[in-house]
């Protein structure tokens, strides 16, 4: 005999069809329980920070991609989000792996960058000016193989492309 | 006892090589024996096919194909081994932007480059102790994309009936009508057993 159906009623149709799923967690019976020693940890971030890697090569390949990016927006081969997103990306790559490679301030021009381009919706003159500003100021840590933070010429250099970067804004602001 | 890293193999999909092997030294430091590597989307998605691994880690990467699409493939394509596979995205982007781009990808966890060993560390625990569910929609396979427990949120109570004064007065009308009902009951009893009043 069937048995009525007491789940839904006549007429009733689910909008959102969501199903939620409990996988189970291979990781975990994989590594069982007691997470790490701090003694490891340290071991890791030793590693980390006491890398021998050459980053100079890596980094002149990185602003070539966004020397190529630059072009193709100012000779309008690329344009709007397209020119956008192609600066972005080697921008984010030099912040992310300068930090790795001993060249913080390679990471800190960079991350200005990332912030400024992730703001913008046009590749006008003004922004331009002050992409090409950044990649000159990379080029100029890569040559000079400033590690560290730069020290004074570090800040200096930090606070006039931040300096630019609010001079944009304002600007845009008042418009 | 301390996790045993050695049992999980880890696919690490980087753009450089160099990135690759910063990576993979912190992974072995953790105890991890065999870590896969692969550059770009395409050599990813085929290697991970091939090796079906316990995590994958994977970086933007650049288009056409980048991370974010590597993630959807092996959340939906049918050839995926697991498409409930760990994935934790290390790239230099942290904008709020980028982040819900890659959550919405179907990515499990994310990490800002540069990054420290604890930061990748804590991650991986995170996956170990706290997976997430998976929901299964119309438009969105992968990791819940809410993480939050009771308990979790440590500022003020703003809900009107969570706030305090809310909760004594609530707390109060309660204890009256309680009283109240004991009261009707034992009138009740002490009616019907009027032998057994001091029974109460």
């Amino acid at each position: 005999m069937n048995q009525p159906n007491t789940d839904t009623f006549e007429g009733q149709k689910k909008v959102r069809k969501a199903e939620l799923i409990s996988p189970p967690n291979r990781l975990k019976e994989k590594v069982g329980h007691g997470g790490i020693d701090e003694a490891v940890l340290g071991k890791a971030q030793e590693l980390l920070e006491n890398n021998t890697v050459d980053f100079k090569p890596i980094a002149l390949m990185l602003v070539d991609l966004l020397h190529e990016a630059i072009s193709d927006a100012k000779s309008s081969t690329t344009t709007g989000e397209d020119a956008i997103e192609a600066m972005l990306y080697p921008a984010m790559q030099l912040k992310a792996q300068g930090g790795m490679f001993h060249y913080p301030l390679i990471s800190e021009i960079s991350n200005i960058l990332v912030n400024f381009l992730e703001t913008v919706t046009d590749t006008n003159k003004d922004v331009m000016d002050i992409v090409v500003a950044h990649k000159m100021s990379i080029n100029a840590v890569i040559a000079s193989q400033i590690k560290g933070d730069g020290g004074k010429v570090g800040r200096e250099l930090r606070d006039a492309l931040l300096d630019a970067c609010a001079r944009y804004y304002k600007s845009r602001k008042a418009q | 006892m301390s996790y045993q890293f050695k049992n999980i193999t880890v696919l690490v999909v980087e753009s450089t090589r160099a990135m690759f092997d910063l990576t993979r030294s912190v992974l072995q430091a953790f105890g991890v024996n065999q870590v896969y590597s692969a550059y770009g989307a395409d050599e990813g998605f085929e290697t991970y096919c091939r090796v079906n691994p316990d995590l994958v880690i994977i970086d933007w990467l650049e288009d056409p194909a980048n991370g974010l699409d590597l993630t959807r493939r092996i959340r939906t394509d049918p050839k995926s081994p697991n498409p409930f596979m760990p994935i934790v995205m290390m790239t230099g982007y942290s904008q709020k932007k980028r982040v819900l781009q890659a959550r919405d990808s179907g990515i499990t966890e994310f990490i800002v480059k540069p990054f420290t060993a604890k930061a990748l560390y804590q991650k991986i625990e995170q996956l170990v102790e706290r997976p997430r569910h998976f929901v299964n929609s119309e438009n969105y396979f992968g990791p819940d994309r809410r993480r939050k427990r009771e308990g979790d949120y440590k500022g003020p109570d703003r809900r009107s009936d969570e706030q305090p004064a809310v909760k004594a007065a609530t707390a109060a009308v309660s204890l009256t009508s309680a009283v109240a009902k004991a009261k009707e009951i034992k009138a009740r009893h002490d009616k019907a057993n009027p032998d057994k009043k001091d029974e109460w």
